[in-house]
């Protein structure tokens, strides 16, 4: 039965819940009381805002009390554990959430694929490729290939052929996950051959560097220990060692030449207090000791 | 005691008793039983019944489409329970009528 009208959540669970204490039933039965019923929790529902077992009672006893009136045998006890359990089952596929999950259900047909595959390799002892990690190497790896990619398409035929619960799917599936374990723990244990070289890039990296980690600043000091301001310094090549920076702080105090140019390779790089163009601690510098110099001074350049 | 005590006894036969006048669908039965004063009839009550009966041969049912929408099982009363109300209307008289004299006040009741 299917409703024209938009059900409130309400009834869809309490119409559940009866369902589910009447799952024994035969289904077209059930079906049919379900239906059957279905106007008293709407009219329940609306009457109460949604709280329709304030009207009706508890969705058991409601199923109880329609199993008495039409003189139904209540499920032996054990089957009604089994029905709780598989009512909870059915709340969780119900769930929206579960639903989004549902939608990667074609990404496990692939990964069940690949694990059959891979178990009945492990079990064979067949090498496995080197070039390419996960394919096991049946006297070729694009044999290995050939027979993942014939798996998938297999899995993913019974996928769209079978419906979601079928008993003997639902068993394979639990198979294949319980194959993944030692899969997981082969390419865990797997050693790379000593051939394969593993390199790790660096990304480069704008501006200063030392030792790989980014200088933001530098603090040049006089033999003497004195903070030195705007020190200009240049590689060997005469090249200016700028600190730009992705994009220049506002803040920053940048040096101009008289024609107006930048100049980013003066140290220590200072900065403005926010809204003011001045330098409130031109003396700040990381806490340093000058060691006592005993090389004489070269004389100063000219 | 309450209504709902009685009730157990007697809704078999106050189902039929609605369905031969006209035929329905389980909600509206339920409902055609309230106005007449069955105010505290259980919806599972009613449903279960009508569906006791109807496996008894003593209601037949067939569905009908509906404006509102799904299609709708209605039942209407068979022989069996056309000959299963006039017991009942048999009994509940005789029934009614000692309970009557019973509990009337006038009456002195020695048990």
């Amino acid at each position: 039965m299917t409703p024209t009208t938009a059900v409130p959540p309400e009834v869809t669970d309490y119409l559940a819940a009866v369902r589910a204490a009447l799952d024994d039933l035969p289904a077209a039965e059930r079906d049919d009381l379900i239906a059957e019923v279905e106007p008293s929790i709407l009219d329940a529902a609306s009457d109460t805002g949604g709280n329709v077992s304030a009207r009706l009672g508890p969705a058991e006893d409601f199923a109880a009390e329609l199993r008495t009136a039409a003189g139904l045998q209540a499920p032996p006890r054990g089957a009604a554990e089994k029905l709780r359990l598989l009512d909870a089952a059915r709340r969780l596929a119900r769930d929206p959430r579960m639903q989004e999950l549902r939608r990667l259900v074609p990404v496990w047909w692939v990964v069940r694929a690949y694990l059959l595959v891979a178990a009945i390799a492990l079990a064979a002892g067949v090498s496995w490729s080197l070039r390419y990690f996960l394919v096991p190497h049946l006297s070729t790896a694009w044999l290995g290939l050939l027979a993942i990619a014939a798996a998938v398409v297999l899995s993913v035929w019974i996928g769209l052929r079978t419906p979601w619960a079928n008993r003997l799917v639902v068993l394979g599936n639990l198979v294949l996950l319980g194959l993944s374990i030692p899969v997981v723990s082969h390419f865990q244990h797997r050693q790379l051959p000593a051939g394969v070289v593993t390199m790790t890039f660096f990304e480069p990296t704008q501006g200063l560097t030392y030792n790989g980690v980014a200088v933001t600043n530098l603090y040049p000091f006089s033999r003497q220990g004195r903070l030195l301001h705007d020190v200009l310094l240049y590689t060997g090549a005469g090249t200016p060692l700028d600190a730009p920076g992705l994009a220049i702080d506002p803040q920053r105090r940048v040096l101009r030449t008289t024609s107006g140019k930048q100049i980013l390779n003066a140290y220590p790089i200072r900065y403005f207090d926010p809204g003011t163009g001045e330098v409130a601690h031109p003396g700040a510098a990381p806490k340093v000791r000058i060691p006592r110099i005993a090389t004489p001074p070269l004389p100063v350049a000219k | 005691m309450d209504v709902s005590q009685l009730l157990r006894g007697t809704l078999d036969a106050a189902a039929l008793a609605v369905v031969a006048e006209q035929d329905g669908y389980g909600y509206d039965i339920l409902r055609r039983l309230r106005a007449a004063g069955l105010a505290d009839v259980g919806d599972a009550s009613v449903y279960g019944t009508l569906r006791r009966l109807y496996r008894a041969g003593a209601l037949t049912s067939y569905v009908m489409p509906s404006d509102e929408g799904p299609h709708r099982r209605y039942y209407g009363i068979t022989e069996r329970g056309r000959a299963q109300l006039e017991e009942a209307r048999a009994v509940w008289a005789g029934f009614s009528q000692a309970l009557t004299m019973l509990l009337d006040t006038n009456v002195e009741v020695t048990l």
